[in-house]
């Protein structure tokens, strides 16, 4: 049973972690950019997968202007990006020209009959059940459909947050060697005398006398250490 | 302008705290280290003066690389990707 539950939660926190970060991280989709826009969108329970609001606004729901790029895939299939500034905190992208990219959206459309591919990087899921978008961060002109790129971004920041937990790993284990052992191994020997003096305690009361003996000598002052 | 602000103070909270959490780390290593290399023998004078010494080195050399390291990596780190996300 306890194993079932220590797996179970092993890969829980593996989901978690493995899911912000395929959220968090961008990616990069070749599509045909058909349409920029702008439209009023209510944002309500998946406030979470939005941009934080600019102005502080009443709790519950809010209507937003927010822009959006319709795309459409070599394939066929259509993916619909917003197109919002990041805050300055999180996620780390500091994005702040989502003007300047809906122009460039603008563009960059093209019609099926005379395509123009762009590589549009972007981060976040498209979830149309929860209404969520990924935010669309840059969008570059590529020769076709068949481009390829190497995602040195992922790379570095995924080789990075490796570093970083074992590094985590390694000052965890010096500080037990260090501190928390040395501090364990006094505390031992400090039981085995404690126990040590009851022992011999104990072997001085033995017989009728020598537990009377013992009782009156509680009433002097303790031994010293 | 209060987004700049947040993310100023706490990135530089944050750093401090890595700051001091990698200076106790280093400076616990070291210790280790210089306590080996007494140990291995060789080595005249007391324990404590060698290590005591060596510690003294140790901290003007690491506070340089440290200060470069946690505070001017992740600004450096951040004005890169604003370059790259807004200015392509």
């Amino acid at each position: 049973m306890l194993t079932y539950l220590k797996w179970g939660f092993r890969i829980f926190l593996i989901l978690l972690v493995g899911g912000f970060l395929h959220y968090t991280l961008p990616q990069h989709d070749i599509v045909r950019i058909t349409n920029a826009y702008n439209r009023l969108t209510t944002v309500g329970a998946n406030w979470l997968f939005y941009a934080s609001p600019d102005t502080g606004t009443a709790e519950g729901t809010e209507t937003r202007d927010i822009r959006f790029i319709d795309a459409v895939f070599a394939d066929g299939s259509v993916i619909v990006y917003r197109n919002e500034d990041t805050g300055w905190v999180w996620p780390p992208y500091f994005k702040y020209d989502s003007s300047n990219l809906q122009a460039e959206a603008q563009n960059s459309k093209s019609s099926a009959a005379a395509p123009e591919w762009v590589s549009v990087t972007h981060y976040g899921w498209r979830f149309p059940f929860m209404s969520i978008y990924p935010n669309a961060v840059n969008i570059t002109p590529v020769s076709g459909p068949d481009d390829t790129s190497v995602p040195w971004i992922n790379i570095i920041v995924l080789t990075t947050l490796a570093f970083l937990a074992l590094m985590i790993r390694r000052m965890w284990l010096q500080f037990r060697e260090r501190a928390i052992d040395p501090v364990l191994a006094d505390a031992g020997e400090a039981w085995d005398s404690v126990d040590a003096k009851a022992d011999a305690a104990r072997a001085k009361a033995r017989g009728v006398f020598g537990r009377i003996g013992a009782w009156f000598n509680t009433w002097r002052s303790p031994p010293r250490r | 302008m209060g987004g700049i602000i947040r993310l100023v103070v706490f990135g530089f909270l944050a750093l401090s705290v890595v700051y001091l959490i990698v200076t106790v780390y280093a400076r616990s290593v070291r210790r280790e280290n210089l306590e080996k290399e007494f140990d291995a023998g060789g080595i005249e004078g007391s324990r404590d003066a060698f290590i005591a010494e060596g510690m003294a080195r140790y901290r003007h050399s690491l506070r340089k690389k440290l200060l470069l390291g946690v505070y001017l990596v992740p600004m450096a780190v951040v004005a890169i990707t604003i370059y790259l996300v807004n200015y392509q």
